[in-house]
């Protein structure tokens, strides 16, 4: 008989997909992870993981920035306090200018 | 709209009549649509050709460049032939080439916000795929206005995204990224793109067109679609209509298209810019009291940089130019700032402008520059 799980388990992060022109923070990498209860809390640990990629996203009077959407499970988040999960997927999205 | 079909149109056409959603009433319709593409590059070539092909009945083709030898590696419209000659021009022969019995337009011209209202006066639908953020909201701006259907898209590296508006039928560019800088995002020149990206990219607007103007299917009206060529992943977001647009809104502010997207400097502030050459540079770094601040992405940085540059890249440079400044002042020192070909540090001395610095100096053509004039043994990375 298998052994019961344990009580408690480390909490999984939420998976962030970055937009292609923030990658730079990244290090090249489409997905990273994070933690974080909330959309803002997910954008400080990846700042404190990838220093100046939260700036790129939210402006000093702590908006997103006009070019930028954030979708927690494919649904537009409009604020920073929107909720995250753990095994949510936040994605980064950032208007592209190429053609 | 409609336009009867030939014989000759019904054998072209067949494989799409005998589409049960498409058929005869559906082929007539695209055969009476007028449609214009802006840009013609990579977006704009697979667009294009499938269109014509297609058998849209009037296509147009909007582009003030000629092509160069670096387009062919993913604008599929030109050959090698063609290089150096009118984008408008050699579309235009090549999608008549391919189908003679519609009619090709084009337009050899930039579009600007003083003509974006007459260049898509006489079109259905627009398809954009164009190469700058400004003309991007200059023709979501006119299509609003004059209630024209817009099959948007734009591509960065291995990354893609497109929606179609319909008036009144869901959001426009400018209620899904409401405003942005030039500069916001590197161009592919700067970037990079892979090839085959567009055709990916064009061929879903063609499709969306197609679909708009035959009338079936479910079109990207409140979706956008971001396509990951690296892991070739598709993603779908719901995208709403924002009561505050400034174009589409319940109370729109924009009448008129705009010269730029957002204003980063007024034209008195960017009479102010002085170019400076390599050698000029190098005769400041000689003399001292400069600062050379380095726009580029911190992994170009990283690879190559001039050893009295300092690295802000360009999105964060509004969050460093108060302190940046003030230091200046203070020791009386120029601000000279680079990047790879002199694009982002030419939005970078904007910037700085529009902050109060009175002679921002912008490094004219870049690191390339640099290396060709002053050290050949400086290489620039790619972005």
């Amino acid at each position: 008989m298998p052994d019961a799980a344990p009580e408690t388990r480390a909490v999984p992060p939420c998976t962030v997909r970055v937009a292609s022109p923030l990658r730079s923070y990244t290090g090249g990498a489409a997905q990273v992870a994070a933690d974080g209860s909330d959309l803002s809390a997910v954008l400080a640990c990846l700042d404190a993981a990838y220093p100046g990629m939260r700036f790129r996203m939210i402006d000093e009077q702590e908006c997103i920035r006009p070019h930028i959407r954030l979708f927690v499970n494919g649904n537009e988040a409009l604020r920073l306090d929107a909720a995250v999960r753990p095994g949510d997927t936040v994605h980064l999205v950032c208007a592209l200018s190429g053609g | 709209m409609e336009a009867r079909l030939t014989p000759a149109d019904r054998e072209r056409y067949h494989r799409h009549l005998v589409l049960s959603e498409f058929g005869v009433a559906g082929q007539e319709r695209l055969k009476a649509a007028k449609v214009l593409v802006v840009g013609g590059g990579g977006l704009g070539s697979a667009a294009s050709l499938y269109l014509a092909a297609a058998g849209v009945g009037t296509l147009a083709l909007v582009d003030f460049d000629k092509v160069d030898l670096s387009n062919l590696q993913r604008q599929v419209l030109y050959g090698s032939a063609d290089i150096g000659r009118s984008k408008a021009l050699r579309g235009q022969a090549r999608l008549q080439e391919l189908n003679p019995d519609i009619s090709i337009v084009a337009h050899d011209c930039e579009v600007t916000a003083g003509n974006v209202m007459d260049l898509i006066r006489p079109y259905h639908l627009v398809v954009d795929g164009t190469d700058r953020l400004s003309t991007r909201y200059q023709v979501n701006d006119a299509c609003v206005l004059q209630r024209k259907m817009l099959v948007s898209a734009a591509i960065h590296r291995f990354e893609g995204q497109t929606f179609s508006y319909v008036p009144e039928c869901g959001p426009c560019y400018r209620c899904i990224f409401p405003s942005a800088g030039e500069g916001v995002t590197p161009n592919c020149a700067e970037a990079g793109v892979l090839g085959v990206l567009p055709g990916i990219l064009g061929t879903v607007q063609a499709t969306e067109a197609i679909k708009l103007l035959a009338g079936f299917g479910e079109p990207l009206i409140g979706r956008l679609l971001t396509v990951d060529a690296l892991t070739m992943r598709f993603d779908e977001f719901k995208v709403t209509r924002r009561a505050d647009c400034a174009v589409c809104g319940d109370q729109p502010t924009i009448r008129a298209p705009q010269e730029s997207a957002a204003p980063v400097c007024s034209a008195d502030q960017r009479a102010r810019i002085r170019k400076v050459s390599p050698t000029d540079l190098r005769s400041l770094l000689a003399r001292g009291h400069v600062r050379v601040v380095d726009v580029r992405e911190p992994t170009e940085f990283a690879t190559a940089c001039l050893p009295e540059s300092r690295n802000v890249p360009l999105g964060l440079l509004l969050r460093d130019l108060p302190a940046l400044l003030d230091a200046a002042r203070a020791e009386g020192d120029d601000v000279v700032f680079l990047c790879r070909s002199g694009g982002r540090s030419q939005t970078a001395c904007e910037q700085a402008a529009a902050a109060g610095l009175a002679a921002p100096l912008n490094l004219a053509g870049g690191l390339l520059a640099w290396a060709r004039d002053v050290d050949s043994g400086f290489e620039v990375p790619l972005p």
